[in-house]
């Protein structure tokens, strides 16, 4: 009797694990961000992009014979722990077909190193920017869509440099972020371009006073503190405190920097000797047809990382859709999507792009953020500019060569 | 070195730093002394008072140090109703359940604040303020009053203990639990009393490190060591010691970058915690050795 009952149970667990499977299965792809953490401000328009990119996939026709193209978003918290559990949860329970994200360097080496290079599956961040991710032995399935900070550290060093400012501190956060931008600047700045700087320090974050730092920082002389740090994190305190305290005269940011929550706490008016850069979309068709589907579904278009991110997951829907929904075929994809050779593709044209493909066609996206043409190492080129506070947020000063 | 920029760069903010741990390592030393677990959720209370705080500055549009009182009898209650919800049910099994979790608790605190206060850095009032010239000692309103309210809180609190009837009865189940109940001591109440300062106190310190910078969701966790490091360095169980050595980690704090790298400033409270666990492990004062 117990054996039958037994039967007839495991008999209807099987009928309702087979139910539950759609007729159509859905092609996951993670969106994986810092939505806690440090840069928990500017997540949120980041993973909005990417989901403005999945919904108009699946407004178009989806991804291979109709199926639903479906973002699974993961917390990746802005560090290489968060990173890696992310990125297990998405490839290993989720079973993602490619990964958009995460968004912190930190976390992406961690994430690629130990699950998505292993695992074969392509990897794509929108605002991974550390110079050590062009390094990785990847097998070639890990991309970004903004450019290594290696070239905007030492853009920001040229600039600095046209822009008469002379003696240097560097003040930059101990991790992957910061250490490689204020590596890449402190090169340019010293060693190719003659200029001083007095003090290189790296801090942790989270600590309550950075005053003694900032004191060990004003010796030498420097007029100028250039901070590779986070605006949402401890940036904002260091720039408080070194105003507070009158430590230095002008202040010279990263693209971390660049939060609105650096003018919300500390105010317009006390800004004005703060400058930071930033990666701009140079302005192109796809970048205002990027910006008026955003404004459409309620988003910021100025927010920085949107555009990244949006071409980051079209990109990764594009190498899904070429790659049949063959995991193991979306990076080699990827580059064959945007490679300068093709049919051009710009955001939002997903059913063109569909039959393109269809039909054998090459096809080239030209992203909003850039024309994302990979190098070997899945790198972009990218363009800058400096921007000052101004009465109505950040404004561009110059752009940046 | 001038003896100013020692003062004003290192000295001050080492000592407001200080004042900081104080208030809440002597919740964490009257927790630990008295029922016996180390409350690892400590921090992340203090953030869900800083927070309070903050909630009646902007709904109330009082001003922050009239909205401390109400964030200290908030989280006290909170603190209070944490205890009977959830350590309460596991008073009679081994310390060690107690404290794991509290690291669940710790975390539930945090994804509330997270929730209802979203992740943004946010402050008490915006813009920023320089601070004053005292004979060449440069220190900020809010400074004073942090020290000043460590001061006044502490002072009263050790009053409360060696004065009043409950504090002895404190003080009491904190040398001997069975002694104090056979004595008739309402072991129900002296725990109440415990939550209610230790909540009191934690909200005091979370609210002042929201003042003197930002509020973040991760701030008070970020202050969990270097608050368990002040409450060993100045004797388990020990009030003044708590205060004590919470002055000295954030002095130390400070001093350290003189002499080692900036980097490794976190590791000073560590380095600490370590060298008075293995030379002294009564702490300064002779607390209880657990």
């Amino acid at each position: 009797m117990k054996t039958k009952l037994f039967a007839i149970a495991a008999g209807l667990m099987t009928a309702t694990a087979l139910a539950s499977v759609p007729a159509k299965a859905d092609v996951k792809i993670g969106l994986l961000g810092g939505v806690s953490g440090p840069i928990a401000a500017m997540a949120p328009a980041m993973i909005d992009a990417a989901q403005l990119a999945v919904q108009q996939v699946n407004e178009q026709g989806g991804i291979g014979a109709g199926e639903t193209l479906v973002g699974v978003v993961g917390d990746s918290a802005c560090n290489p722990q968060g990173g890696t559990d992310a990125a297990t949860k998405a490839v290993n329970i989720e079973g993602v077909v490619g990964v958009v994200g995460p968004h912190c360097s930190g976390a992406v080496l961690a994430a690629a190193g130990s699950v998505t290079i292993p695992a074969g599956i392509a990897l794509i961040t929108p605002s991974g920017t550390s110079p050590e991710i062009s390094n990785l032995e990847d097998k070639g399935t890990v991309f970004r869509t903004v450019p290594s900070d290696d070239y905007q550290g030492r853009a920001l060093a040229r600039t600095m440099k046209d822009q008469g400012y002379g003696k240097v501190a560097v003040a930059y956060l101990n991790n992957d972020y910061g250490t490689g931008l204020a590596n890449a600047f402190k090169s340019e700045y010293v060693d190719e371009l003659g200029g001083e700087i007095t003090q290189f320090a790296a801090h942790e974050e989270g600590k309550a006073s950075y005053r003694s730092n900032l004191a060990e920082l004003a010796k030498g002389g420097a007029d100028t503190l250039v901070i590779f740090d986070y605006g949402d994190g401890t940036g904002l305190t260091i720039l408080r405190q070194a105003l507070e305290n009158g430590f230095f005269d002008k202040f010279v940011g990263g693209d971390g920097m660049k939060s609105d929550a650096v003018i919300n706490e500390l105010g317009a008016e006390n800004l004005a000797s703060f400058v930071a850069s930033s990666p701009v979309g140079a302005k192109s068709e796809s970048l205002t047809m990027f910006n008026d589907a955003f404004k459409g579904v309620g988003g910021d278009p100025d927010a920085i990382f949107a555009n990244t991110s949006y071409d980051a997951a079209f990109l990764m829907a594009l190498a899904v859709e070429k790659a049949g929904g063959k995991k193991e075929d979306v990076a080699a994809a990827m580059m064959e999507v945007s490679n300068g050779d093709g049919e051009p593709i710009r955001p939002g044209e997903w059913k063109k792009a569909k039959e393109l493909i269809a039909a054998g066609t090459a096809i080239d996206y030209k992203g909003a953020a850039g024309e994302h043409e990979f190098d070997a190492k899945g790198d972009v080129p990218g363009t800058y500019a400096l921007f000052e506070v101004g009465s109505d947020g950040f404004e561009v000063v110059t752009e940046m060569q | 070195m001038e003896l100013f920029e020692l003062i004003n760069f290192y000295l001050v903010p080492g000592i407001v730093l200080g004042s900081i741990y104080a208030l809440g390592a002597v919740g964490i030393t009257l927790i630990f002394a008295i029922l016996r677990y180390a409350h690892l959720a400590h921090g992340d209370l203090a953030t869900l008072g800083a927070f309070i705080a903050l909630a009646a500055v902007t709904s109330l549009g009082v001003s922050p140090l009239a909205a401390l009182p109400v964030a200290i009898l908030a989280t006290a209650a909170i603190a209070v109703g944490i205890d009977k919800v959830f350590y309460n049910h596991l008073r009679e099994r081994p310390k060690i359940v107690t404290v794991m979790a509290s690291l669940g608790i710790a975390l539930m605190i945090r994804a509330v604040v997270q929730v209802v206060w979203g992740v943004d850095t946010q402050t008490y009032s915006r813009g920023i303020v320089r601070p004053e010239d005292y004979f060449g000692i440069r220190i900020r309103d809010r400074e004073i009053y942090t020290i000043l309210a460590m001061l006044v809180l502490v002072g009263a609190l050790q009053m409360f203990l060696t004065q009043s009837k409950w504090g002895k009865a404190m003080r009491a189940m904190s040398d001997n639990p069975n002694l104090a109940l056979l004595s008739g001591i309402d072991n129900k109440k002296v725990v109440m009393l415990t939550w209610i300062i230790a909540g009191g106190l934690c909200a005091a310190s979370g609210f002042f490190l929201g003042y003197n910078t930002e509020l973040k969701s991760m701030m008070g966790w970020h202050m969990l060591l270097p608050m368990f490091a002040a409450a060993i360095l100045g004797g388990v169980g020990r009030v003044e010691g708590a205060v004590l050595g919470g002055l000295i980690v954030g002095i130390a704090e400070e001093l350290s970058v003189l002499v080692i790298p900036s980097e490794y400033k976190a590791a000073m409270a560590f380095a600490i915690l370590l060298f008075m666990l293995l030379v002294r492990p009564t702490g300064l004062l002779k607390g209880k050795v657990l």
